[in-house]
């Protein structure tokens, strides 16, 4: 079943007189319980986009239906506790003069989840869901390390129970083995609270391990979108394959198949 | 001869809550010309290690350092401030994880090179300056130099400023560039064109390189031997073929392991500490 979906969406800003178009004309469907990535360079309009299915910005033309009902312009609260996020930068994305409890508390209080007095035991159960001591509760965001952070991040984001969750660059910032961690915790999240992902990277190895389907996004347009074996299998757009091919590789396996994407090219 | 030769370096920084031991003696070697990288995950020493070979961390009041550093045979200790502050940016420079939070963000790029070229050539006018400039930044295969030069930082796209940083690090031909996970705040396509022109220009140069990654993918296409570095000590070092071939720490395994796979290989399982990541250094031998 299709829990999101953009039809002809377009944005466009207005930069010194002179109108950009970041979203060109972009259709696809998000299915319920899936990950969809959408990947592209800096600059190709993924979080614009981003930014278009929190609601954070408004389209020019087109529109988002969420539940086969389109958007509104302004959120009711349920809607918006619906769609969350989780930001690249976890640190940034904390405020700095609240504890992490506070923070994941936040959401609760926003949108009056559960009893005030369940609220406390609330968070150290969204914190321990991410794998985190409650005791962390009390810290603020800066006594912890760059891993931990960011799994507060997802707590917050989680901690409201929302059907869709907009993850932007959740692991580009964490060096590899943070990284693996927090990768198989987003899935194994995904697959417990029975979640959508749309998840936002320009790192196609990431995509590959992660995605079920994949959006490629150049200049605000899409270029390719499919299945993320078979996109990588055969990749039509010579877009894709240098994205797949700037990818850093480990194994020979993955030498070959650069080769073998080397080959079209051009 | 070594041009880099670090000997059972350690450091600890002295805090409010006591003393904190950041490296347990790490040994290290790089020849003239040889691209070394030091790989490791946050908070394994690596960048600390990079700072006391620029001469940073000695200014630093709480930091002890001890053991051996020596740079073309000269033991650093030795150094005045003065003197190590001279080699930065002359015999020894450095390229930064985000190439735009590193430039200073009032100058234009054409400020920020002269700045650079006089410390190594005082007396350079301001033509010279911009004569050498535009020669440098040519290099780096930058279309439009003259307006580069005229820009600040902020009205240049992030591949850009990094094109300009490893341009302005070589501009004094150093002996030894020193690139600290570059390319990692940029994307994909980015980072893999900022590795090839920093191949390409070192070797130009003939420059060696001290590269710091926590990406063995990154360090496979661009190092010629690596160490791997965990919780301040080193865990195993070799030529990156032997590495790669043979991976015999358990760390080593872990963090190849880390890196996710073009070919979809799924997401591993990686514990957060393990008794077998403590086990005592591999070496595989010298690579030349």
């Amino acid at each position: 079943m299709t829990l999101l979906a953009l039809k002809n969406v377009t944005k466009t800003f207005r930069v010194n007189q002179r109108e950009v178009q970041a979203v060109r004309n972009v259709s696809f469907d998000v299915r319920e319980g899936e990950c969809l990535a959408i990947v592209g360079e800096s600059g190709s309009g993924k979080t614009t986009l981003a930014n278009m299915i929190l609601g954070l910005l408004g389209a020019t033309t087109g529109e988002i239906h969420f539940r086969d009902a389109p958007l509104p312009a302004r959120r009711p609260p349920e809607l918006r506790r619906q769609i969350q996020f989780v930001q690249q930068n976890p640190l940034s994305a904390l405020n700095a003069k609240r504890t992490v409890g506070s923070s994941v508390r936040l959401g609760l209080d926003t949108y009056r989840i559960g009893e005030r007095a369940a609220r406390k035991a609330a968070v150290e159960a969204a914190l321990e869901a991410v794998g985190l001591e409650p005791e962390l509760a009390r810290r603020p965001p800066g006594a912890l390390s760059g891993g931990q952070r960011q799994r507060v991040g997802i707590a917050r984001a989680l901690a409201v129970e929302p059907s869709l969750v907009v993850l932007d660059e959740p692991t580009s910032a964490l060096d590899v083995l943070v990284q693996a961690r927090v990768l198989r915790l987003l899935n194994e999240l995904r697959a417990a609270k029975k979640l959508t992902y749309v998840f936002i990277t320009h790192d196609l190895a990431v995509v590959r391990n992660i995605a079920d389907r994949c959006v490629v996004l150049k200049e605000g347009q899409i270029v390719e979108m499919g299945e993320t074996a078979a996109l990588f299998d055969d990749p039509q757009h010579n877009y894709t394959r240098n994205l797949i091919r700037a990818v850093p590789v480990v194994d020979q396996t993955e030498v070959e198949l650069r080769n073998k994407l080397g080959k079209f090219n051009d | 001869m070594s041009l880099l030769s670090i000997h059972d370096l350690s450091l600890s920084f002295r805090g409010v809550h006591g003393t904190t031991e950041v490296l347990h003696g790490i040994s290290l070697d790089i020849a003239p010309g040889e691209k070394v990288a030091l790989v490791g995950e946050s908070g394994s020493g690596k960048s600390v290690t990079a700072r006391i070979v620029l001469g940073l961390l000695q200014e630093l009041p709480s930091a002890r350092i001890q053991g051996e550093v020596r740079f073309e045979g000269q033991d650093m200790s030795g150094l005045s401030r003065k003197q190590l502050a001279a080699n930065r940016g002359t015999e020894i420079s450095m390229i930064f994880q985000d190439p735009t939070s590193s430039l200073n963000p009032t100058f234009i790029i054409e400020r920020q090179f002269a700045e650079v070229i006089r410390r190594r050539n005082p007396s350079a006018t301001r033509e010279d300056c911009i004569r050498i400039a535009a020669q440098a930044l040519a290099d780096t295969a930058i279309p439009d130099v003259e307006r580069v030069l005229a820009s600040y930082p902020f009205q240049l796209s992030g591949g850009m400023n990094q094109r300009v940083m490893i341009a302005m690090a070589l501009v004094n031909k150093p002996k030894l560039l020193i690139a600290d996970e570059p390319g990692t705040a940029l994307d994909v396509t980015v980072q893999a064109q900022t590795l090839q022109l920093m191949r390409q220009l070192t070797d130009d140069h003939q420059a060696a390189v001290f590269f710091i990654s926590h990406n063995l993918g990154v360090v496979r296409e661009f190092a010629d031997r690596v160490y791997v570095i965990y919780r301040g000590r080193i865990v195993e070092d070799g030529p990156t073929e032997a590495i790669f071939a043979d991976p015999r720490h358990a760390y080593t395994r872990a963090l190849m392991n880390a890196v996710p796979r073009i070919t979809g290989t799924g997401l591993p399982d990686i514990p957060e500490r393990s008794d077998s990541f403590e086990a005592p250094q591999i070496s595989h031998g010298s690579a030349s």
